[in-house]
Parts: C-alpha cells; sequence; structure tokens
C-alpha cells in the first residue's frame, strides 16, 4: 500500500514559524500586524515589518520605486547586523554597490556593517544563471547554507522568465518553494506591464503568480493631468502621485488602504499616509 | 560586499577527485610518480585540488577554505594564485624553479582543462534517473558482462544473461539476432539497442 504523508493539525504546532516582523525600514512595517490578547481583549498589534519568513511580491510598473524599496530593505537588514543575499537579474554588480551605498548616507546607515551582510549573486551578465533556475538555485543554496543568509531579494523575478512567460508560474513556484525550504524572509521584484491597470489581477505580478506567493505589495504612480487630480492630490499638473497597497497576506493581518509615498531626491522610499486622509488634508 | 558572478553548485568532492587525477594524468600518469619516486607529491596535490575547486566552485572565502582544509590561509592563497603557465613551463621544460606553488599550478592546469572540456560537471546519471530513462537495462547488461574477454562470442554471452529480460524482452532471444563476434561492451549494448527498436 502505498504512503501517504498527512499531518494531524496539532503535530504541526513545533513546526510553525512564530509571527513577527523582519523590518524593512519603511512605514510599511506599520501596515502589517498581529492580533493578541490583552487585559481579556483582543488588540490589534503591529508586526513591525514583513511577516518572518514570508515570500512576498512588489509588483509595479517601470519608475514605481520596486528596486529602490528592495535595496532599502537590504541596506536596513544588512545595517541589524542580518544576512542579505541580492540575487540582481537586471542592474549589475557593481550599480547595485554604488545604489546601496548612496542609500545609506541617506538613511544614515553603517556602510561598513551593510556592505559586509550583503552577498550578491549577479545573474545579470550570466546567462547560465539566468536561464537555468537550478543553476542558480544552487549557487542560491551555497551563498544561504555558507554566509549564513536570512533574507533573500530577486530583482527581478520576471527577468527569470522574459521571453518564456508560459513558464511564469512554474518558475516563481520553484523559488518560493526554494525559499520556504531555506526558511527564508523572501522579495521578489515582480515587473507590471503599463498596459495592466493597478486594480487589476496582473498588477499583482501577473499571470496569476500572486497566488503563489505569500502576499504582493503594488506599487503604482499616476501623472497628475487635469485641474481637478490637481486639486484633489493638491500637487501640480505634471506631478506624480505615487501610490502603495498591499494586496493580499496570508501570514498576518495587513492595512487594506491605499497609502500615498514619495521618493525623495536621495532615492529613499517614504510612505506619507492613507490616500483618503492624504486627500482630506 | 561579496558578489558572485559564476554559478555555483555540484558536489565538491568529486570534484576534487577529479581534479587530483587530472593533476596526476598532466605530470604522466601514477606510473611516472613512481617511476621518479615523486610519490610525495600526492598529500600536497590533493590539497591544491581541494583549494581550486573550493576557490572557484563554491563561494568560500581564503579564510573558511583553511578551515575547511587545515591549512593556513596563506598557503590556500599560494595555491589559489599560483602562476600556472610558469609552473608548466618549469614541469615541461625543467629549468630554473619559479617561485610559485607548485602542486598549485598544476591543479589550476587541471581545473582548467577538464573545466574546458565541461568534464567537471558532467553529471552523473543516478539509479532512479536511468530507470526512470528506460536505459536501466544497459546498466545490468554491463553488470552481468563485467571481467568478459572481448571480442566475445554469442554462447559465452548467453551464458552470463540468461534469464535476464531487457525492455520485457529475452535477452537470449535478442542474442540469437545479432551478429558475432562482439567486438566490446559498447557494441554490445549498441547492438541490443538496435534490436529492441526493430
Amino acid at each position: 500500500m502505498p504512503e501517504y504523508k498527512y499531518h494531524e493539525l496539532g503535530d504541526l504546532a513545533k513546526e510553525a514559524p512564530k509571527l513577527f516582523g523582519i523590518p524593512t525600514g519603511t512605514k510599511l512595517d506599520e501596515m502589517f500586524f498581529k492580533i493578541e490578547e490583552e487585559d481579556g481583549a483582543l488588540v490589534k498589534k503591529p508586526l513591525g515589518g514583513l511577516p518572518y519568513l514570508s515570500v512576498f511580491n512588489i509588483s509595479g510598473i517601470p519608475d514605481t520605486g520596486k528596486s529602490l524599496f528592495a535595496e532599502q530593505f537590504a541596506a536596513y537588514q544588512a545595517s541589524k547586523g542580518y544576512k542579505v543575499l541580492f540575487v540582481t537579474v537586471e542592474s549589475p554588480a557593481n550599480f547595485l554597490y554604488s545604489a546601496i551605498k548612496e542609500k545609506c548616507k541617506a538613511l544614515s546607515l553603517d556602510f561598513d556593517e551593510v556592505e559586509k551582510n550583503i552577498v550578491v549573486i549577479d545573474a545579470s551578465e550570466e546567462e547560465e544563471l539566468r536561464e537555468n533556475p537550478k543553476a542558480l538555485m544552487e549557487t542560491m543554496a551555497y551563498a544561504i547554507k555558507e554566509k549564513k543568509i536570512t533574507n533573500v531579494i530577486i530583482d527581478s523575478i520576471t527577468g527569470l522568465y522574459e521571453h518564456k512567460e508560459v513558464m511564469a508560474r512554474q518558475i516563481v513556484r520553484q523559488f518560493f518553494n526554494f525559499l520556504k525550504k531555506w526558511r527564508q524572509t523572501g522579495l521578489f521584484v515582480s515587473q507590471k506591464r503599463s498596459a495592466q491597470a493597478s486594480e487589476s489581477v496582473e498588477a499583482a505580478g501577473g499571470l496569476a503568480v500572486a497566488h503563489i506567493v505569500d502576499g504582493t505589495i503594488v506599487v503604482d504612480k499616476k501623472l497628475i493631468m487635469s485641474q481637478r487630480e490637481a486639486s484633489l492630490y493638491k500637487k501640480p499638473i505634471g506631478d506624480v502621485i505615487r501610490l502603495i497597497r498591499i494586496d493580499g497576506c496570508r501570514l498576518s493581518g495587513h492595512d487594506s488602504r491605499t497609502w500615498v509615498f514619495e521618493i525623495t531626491e536621495l532615492g529613499i522610499v517614504n510612505i506619507i499616509a492613507p490616500l483618503a486622509e492624504y486627500i482630506r488634508r | 560586499m561579496e558578489i558572485i558572478t559564476k554559478a555555483k553548485g555540484g558536489n565538491v568532492d568529486e570534484m576534487a577527485e577529479k581534479v587530483f587525477m587530472e593533476s596526476i594524468r598532466i605530470l604522466g600518469g601514477l606510473k611516472k610518480l613512481v617511476e621518479y619516486r615523486n610519490l610525495t607529491w600526492l598529500p600536497s596535490l590533493a590539497e591544491a585540488a581541494y583549494v581550486i575547486v573550493l576557490r572557484n566552485e563554491t563561494i568560500k572565502t581564503y579564510r573558511e577554505i583553511a578551515e575547511t582544509l587545515g591549512i593556513t590561509e596563506q598557503t590556500a592563497k599560494n595555491i589559489a594564485t599560483a602562476d600556472e603557465e610558469k609552473v608548466k613551463s618549469y614541469i615541461m621544460e625543467g629549468g630554473e624553479r619559479p617561485n610559485e606553488h607548485i602542486a598549485g599550478g598544476i591543479a589550476k592546469l587541471a581545473y582548467k582543462t577538464l573545466k574546458q572540456k565541461g568534464e567537471l560537471e558532467k553529471i552523473e546519471i543516478k539509479e532512479e534517473e536511468v530507470e526512470a530513462l528506460g536505459i536501466d537495462w544497459a546498466v545490468h547488461v554491463l553488470a552481468a558482462i563485467k571481467g568478459m574477454d572481448f571480442p566475445a562470442e554469442k554462447e559465452a554471452l548467453k551464458e552470463r544473461l540468461h534469464e535476464m529480460k531487457i525492455m520485457g524482452k529475452d535477452a537470449e532471444e535478442i542474442l540469437e539476432k545479432i551478429e558475432y563476434p562482439v567486438k566490446s561492451p559498447a557494441e554490445l549494448l549498441h547492438k541490443i539497442k538496435e534490436k529492441l527498436h526493430d
């Protein structure tokens, strides 16, 4: 008789990950929460970051701050002494180095500490790493094992299936499972075609990849082109308003509102306020 | 910030063994080493093979390599940075001994040769994969004819392969159909394969 693997729910208690946040260094950290009992009442407590061991997509059209967010997360975690693996598929590693160095200056983070704690896999220039998921995963496994990595960023996951989009789900699934197996908190940068509306399912990564990951952060921008929009958003015509929202999270509670954020001149993601509040100001 | 630009992975021990064997081949084979009483080189070669594989195929630092192998960091560095061309001309043409780690240079030459031929990462097919591919019969045939003299005749082969089934067919039946003598184990597999597809 074949042997089937099953668990009694109670047996999984020891294996279940603890629920706490991995800070990103942005206000997003306050947008995830958990429910705790306090004096007999249930209260909502901020998680303080992305849920530990979760794998998130950050999705958006070009120039919406996806990579900036990912770099900020990497720098922030590394500055706290946590080892980060940054798989760069788009930008060559030397450019990433400069970007993170600048970010540290702007955020007053200790670059020496950050530099020590980030390991980069440069798949942007090495075809084998970009085209062969198995080779990339083996390389990542080495880095995770030998450098004691706890957080993994892939910028971008889309770059691993460009020109073969039918493979999208399969590739995302493989990397998702890989990060789960190696007990990593992960962030996938996912590029969205500009033709896909921000409220559509494609906004969350396209091709149903959002169903695979634990949750999606959607970033978007809107060019202010009418007087009405100008007075609504209190910005001059021609300016850009940037929006961010958490589009589902299966590991913890989360703020489901759309928030306004800015990218400062120094390339820092600064989340300001919920859109509704921002308009009322 | 450590930057990894090449794919890493594979079995380090297996790769180091291959580099070690190739290093011996470069030196003219084990027999030459025995003849010239140079067997004392073997430990250095083994060590160098490991350093080169760990340095190129994993993302270990010199310090980590040194700790893994129980050598000093400086030795690991000397091995990995040995000028293989200088070592090569010293081995081939003699002359003044270069100020390089000789075993390191040889291991580097061996590593490069294997890498170029694509033999370092050659995938060893595992048993279950062999079965999944439907080519496990070849393994069983090779095991059954181990030690046989080739060219081989029908009777000798039948003796070894009797009662064996190859993809559902009787081996003896297949052996009836092929031409003799069979020159080598490879030719035997080839001929069996032809008959399987007939």
